[in-house]
């Protein structure tokens, strides 16, 4: 293996995403292109056809709120006609629409449905870029995380995202193991741990057992349509509700830019709360009156305590939630040796209260929430590509919930418990149940429920080709295993004859085979092409600045230089690199440009070193 | 499958008295002892799998894929049997971090890839049975060596022995529990005793036992019924002894004996008499009249007792009264020839 490959975590947020690697054995989280360190999952298509990620499309969502995806992890392996995706199509404001099969969800982007992980696609492939734009290199190798209570599709749906973002997803793991990785790192924890992570959509909640650099999960719970977004919506409805008492019935709903405002304003005024005690929400011209009179402003005052009114349901359920978990868990509040805080709901004031107040002890919490679990993801990719004798760290995960078969009467009978440390297999003998059986029809479902419709169905399957006995005779042993990753696999064998039978579980509400490597060749070309292209007119704008920068602090370099005794060479080694940088210009050579890159901004520090001016550094063209 | 595949237990002592097992060890240290993997015989195909793993990592892959099956979840972590649940969750975290399939990340694994993934799954698996203290409790005992057996068994004996000694000490400190114990014991000792005739013993028994239970009648009548029983033997008893002396011609010790048996039982008129029959023929006259006297009263319809107050009230000299008296002990009982012949010796004074 190449020990300089370089490899990247990710912490695919409902919200936000962020990007992490490990250099000299730190790690650190990559900004992107354009300095920031949190990239909004947000992905559109703009009006001329062009697809754009991140910052680029939140900018946009107000005028272009339609063709503005957001939130797609709400989605993401999920079905059609599922209460959540029900939920999600009332409150999103870009149209949902059923899949081919008519059991996953298509998003209608401008004018073409994109299957959700395709989505999530666009936004690992902006974090590749700007890890790539980082290393200077081609980046392929990542570790991808999800919240612990994802079940096997959205599992599933993740790691397809990355596939088409073209990623080798080395694992999936669970935000707060990831979280509890990186808080972890570097320090000699002998304790239990209790990860409580309230993210923009999903909330989960961890206890683990940490001792000799192994982080043992014991217990997950948690709930993956709780989060951030659902704090904002109730700010959304109550200044909707009180808009439109005001304005004579006046329904914001129905106006899908108003609704894109009032978000943006609703999340603001709710992160500003977090560190005040009132927040202005002031929205102008946010409705045109009807029948000729003026346009209606929405001005209002949201206090702290209101909001926590309006929330206070969803903080009683984190706080149920993690009550349940330790139950499970088998560990009393009080053998918790620390409570650590994920994700950016968690900043907000009443939630650590009511952790507090649950675990009787403060809560820690790292510098940057949000970025922790990018950050554990990257240590965790570090420890599976590049193991280092003596300081190994392993995760032991488990599996969220139990994995079972529909038996006869519609019940659910559980073939893998939850809470069960992963890798794990287990297997379930079956036998035919009438005379001369040849197939048997067996599905795969996930959930906590005893009746088998009110858990999550993965697949189904035939066993067919059985030999042909009386009832009872044949068995067919078939055994179900939970990867590392939490993804289920299904064999199956007849007992007697030892035939094996290879199947798989096509996942309900997931991409087919066919349908993946058909979106792989349509995005791959464009998406290279469009980054080759869009990375080197970036670098080249760049590069520009920085030579015209040097050129102009060179004179007054050779001036110092002239009454100095030493640093002779280095006037000669710039003007050496700006050369060579101008030449990649020229050719349109983006890897010699990526080559130079580094040598160039040194020369330009060195410069600036020596003349000692104030002049500032290179500007990015964004 | 993950069943519960247990050893005989003699294997399992065998395998524990061959040391821990040193899997967990990286290959290297220490080198590879003979005995290591118990004469196990390795296939030299699997041996020479095109794989990157290197050769004592291989034999340990394969011996412990191939026997841990067999082995129970101490054996199976290394440890020895009844190791504490935190043992077996340290065991069980060194060996993951050998055993992990994660530790083999991008290594070509071949056909060693099932194995490891086997032996992790059984590792999990007797961590899971053992950092429960209810079921590891339950597998200690379901895998118990024979000696550690034999040891329990003498265990629970002495354990048997404990309880009731501790139960005894209950008793005696726990006043409510005591009385009633008691009270049960009491009577069943007074029943006995009263079975085999000791009425004196049964009397007490149960006379405690209704004195600690005031509501128990059972108590009370029983205790009345044997204490009178125990009157008339004691009082039978010092009769005897009284005849005896009288035949010795002792009649100082005849009188006391017979005073303590009328004494003893109050309501019997026998001894009265006898006690007012010997006090006249020591010639105590006082004495006898006083009991005869109270021999009538005990029986007024008894004619020995007649008969007696009416040869003392001769002795006395009271003619008249003594030949009513004497009148109406024949009346009574026509039998009492003494009786009559006195009678006629009064009426005939001068035949005396």
């Amino acid at each position: 293996m190449n020990e300089n490959e370089p490899f990247i975590g990710i912490d695919l947020g409902t919200t936000n995403s962020v990007v992490a690697t490990v250099i000299d054995g730190v790690p650190r989280v990559i900004a992107s292109r354009t300095g920031q360190t949190l990239t909004p999952s947000v992905v559109a298509v703009s009006r001329n056809g062009k697809r754009l990620v991140g910052h680029m499309a939140k900018r946009q969502a107000i005028t272009n709120a339609e063709n503005t995806a957001h939130a797609a992890k709400r989605l993401i392996g999920r079905r059609w006609g599922s209460p959540e995706v029900e939920d999600a199509r009332k409150s999103l404001p870009y149209e949902l629409v059923p899949g081919p099969e008519g059991n996953d969800i298509r998003a209608m982007l401008g004018g073409r449905t994109f299957a959700i992980p395709e989505i999530s696609a666009l936004v690992l492939a902006e974090l590749k870029a700007d890890a790539e734009a980082f290393f200077g290199r081609r980046v392929t190798k990542a570790v991808i995380t999800v919240p612990a209570y994802f079940n096997d599709g959205q599992r599933q749906g993740t790691k397809d995202a990355g596939r088409i973002a073209g990623l080798e997803v080395v694992r999936i793991i669970n935000e707060p193991t990831s979280a509890a990785l990186a808080y972890g790192f570097g320090k000699q924890m002998e304790k239990k741990v209790a990860v409580i992570d309230l993210g923009g959509g999903t909330f989960d909640v961890s206890i683990l057992d940490v001792g000799k650099s192994v982080y043992d999960v014991i217990a997950v719970g948690g709930d993956t349509y709780l989060g951030g977004e659902d704090f904002d919506r109730r700010v959304i409805d109550w200044l909707v509700f009180s808009f439109a008492q005001e304005h004579q019935g006046i329904d914001l709903r129905q106006d899908k830019m108003a609704m894109q405002r009032l978000r943006d304003a609703a999340e603001r005024a709710k992160i500003e709360l977090s560190e005040t005690s009132q927040a202005a929400i002031h929205l102008p011209f946010l409705a045109s009156g009807s029948d000729g009179k003026a346009a209606v402003h929405l001005d209002r005052q949201l206090t702290r305590d209101k909001l926590e009114e309006l929330t206070q349901d969803l903080v009683d359920k984190t706080i149920q939630v993690a009550d349940r978990t330790l139950r499970d868990a088998g560990v009393r509040v009080g053998q918790i040796g620390e409570v650590l805080l994920v994700g950016g709901m968690t900043r907000m004031p009443r939630v650590q209260q009511a952790v507090r107040q649950h675990f009787g002890r403060e809560p820690s919490r790292g510098v940057h929430p949000e970025e922790v679990v990018a950050l554990g993801a990257a240590i965790q990719a570090h420890a599976l590509l590049h193991p280092q004798k003596g300081k190994e760290v392993l995760l032991l995960d488990v599996t969220p919930q139990n994995l079972g078969i529909m038996v006869v009467g519609g019940y659910f009978s559980t073939v893998i418990p939850r809470n069960t440390t992963v890798p794990t297999s287990q297997s379930h003998l079956f036998t035919t149940v009438q005379d001369s059986q040849t197939s048997v029809r067996i599905a795969v479902l996930q959930g906590g429920s005893d009746k088998a419709v009110e858990n999550e169905l993965l697949g189904e399957f035939v066993l067919d080709g059985l030999r042909s006995a009386q009832r009872g005779e044949v068995e067919i042993e078939v055994s179900f295993d939970i990867s590392a990753d939490g993804i289920v696999g299904v064999s199956a064998r007849d007992s007697a004859t030892g035939a094996r039978q290879s199947i798989t579980v096509t996942a309900t509400s997931g991409l087919t085979e066919a349908e993946m490597r058909r979106i792989l060749e349509e995005n791959m070309d464009e998406m290279l092409t469009r980054r080759q292209v869009g990375d080197f007119e970036r670098l080249r704008d760049r590069t520009r600045a920085v030579i015209s920068e040097i050129e102009g602090l060179s004179p007054r370099v050779k001036e110092s230089l002239a009454r100095s005794r030493f640093g002779k060479d280095a006037v000669v080694k710039a003007e050496d690199v700006v050369g060579r940088a101008r030449d990649a210009i020229e050719k349109g050579d983006l890897q010699q440009m990526i080559a130079v890159e580094e040598q160039l901004d040194r020369a330009l520090q060195l410069f600036k070193g020596l003349v000692g001016g104030a002049a500032s550094g290179p500007k990015d063209p964004s | 499958m993950m069943g519960d595949r247990l050893v005989d237990p003699a294997d399992a002592r065998a395998l524990h008295s061959g040391g821990r097992l040193t899997a967990g060890r990286s290959p290297g240290e220490g080198g590879v002892k003979a005995d290591r993997y118990q004469g196990f015989l390795f296939n030299p195909a699997d041996l020479s799998e095109d794989v990157d793993l290197d050769i004592d990592r291989r034999r340990e892959i394969l011996y412990l894929a191939a026997c841990m099956d067999g082995w129970t979840h101490w054996q199976a972590l290394g440890l020895r049997w009844n190791a504490t649940a935190s043992e077996a969750r340290d065991a069980y975290r060194e060996k993951a971090k050998v055993f992990h399939p994660d530790r083999f990340q991008g290594r070509r694994l071949g056909a060693f890839r099932p194995r490891l993934e086997r032996i992790f799954r059984r590792l999990t698996e007797a961590r899971d049975a053992l950092s429960d203290e209810t079921s590891r409790a339950a597998y200690a005992r379901k895998t118990a060596p024979p000696e550690e057996v034999a040891r329990s068994t003498a265990r629970t004996i002495e354990g048997d022995v404990r309880a009731k000694e501790r139960r005894a000490r209950l008793a005696r400190t726990n006043p409510m529990v005591s009385r009633v114990a008691r009270v049960h014991e009491l009577m069943d000792r007074g029943r006995k005793a009263r079975e085999e005739q000791r009425f004196a013993d049964a009397a007490r028994d149960f006379l405690t036992a209704s004195a600690m239970d005031p509501t128990l009648a059972e108590a009370r009548s029983l205790a009345e019924e044997s204490r009178k029983r125990a009157n008339a033997g004691k009082a039978r008893d010092l009769w005897e002894k009284a005849l005896a002396a009288e035949l010795q011609h002792d009649l100082d010790r005849a009188q006391m004996h017979a005073e303590a048996a009328a004494d003893a039982e109050p309501g019997e008129p026998r001894y009265v008499i006898y006690v007012a029959r010997l006090a006249l023929q020591r010639g105590a006259l006082q004495t006898a009249r006083g009991r005869a006297e109270a021999a009538v009263r005990i029986a007024p319809s008894l004619g020995t007792a007649h008969e007696i107050l009416g040869e003392v009230l001769a002795a006395q000299g009271e003619s008249g009264p003594a030949r009513k008296a004497l009148e109406r002990a024949l009346e009574l009982d026509d039998g009492l020839d003494g009786a009559r012949e006195r009678l006629r010796k009064l009426r005939w004074s001068f035949l005396r």
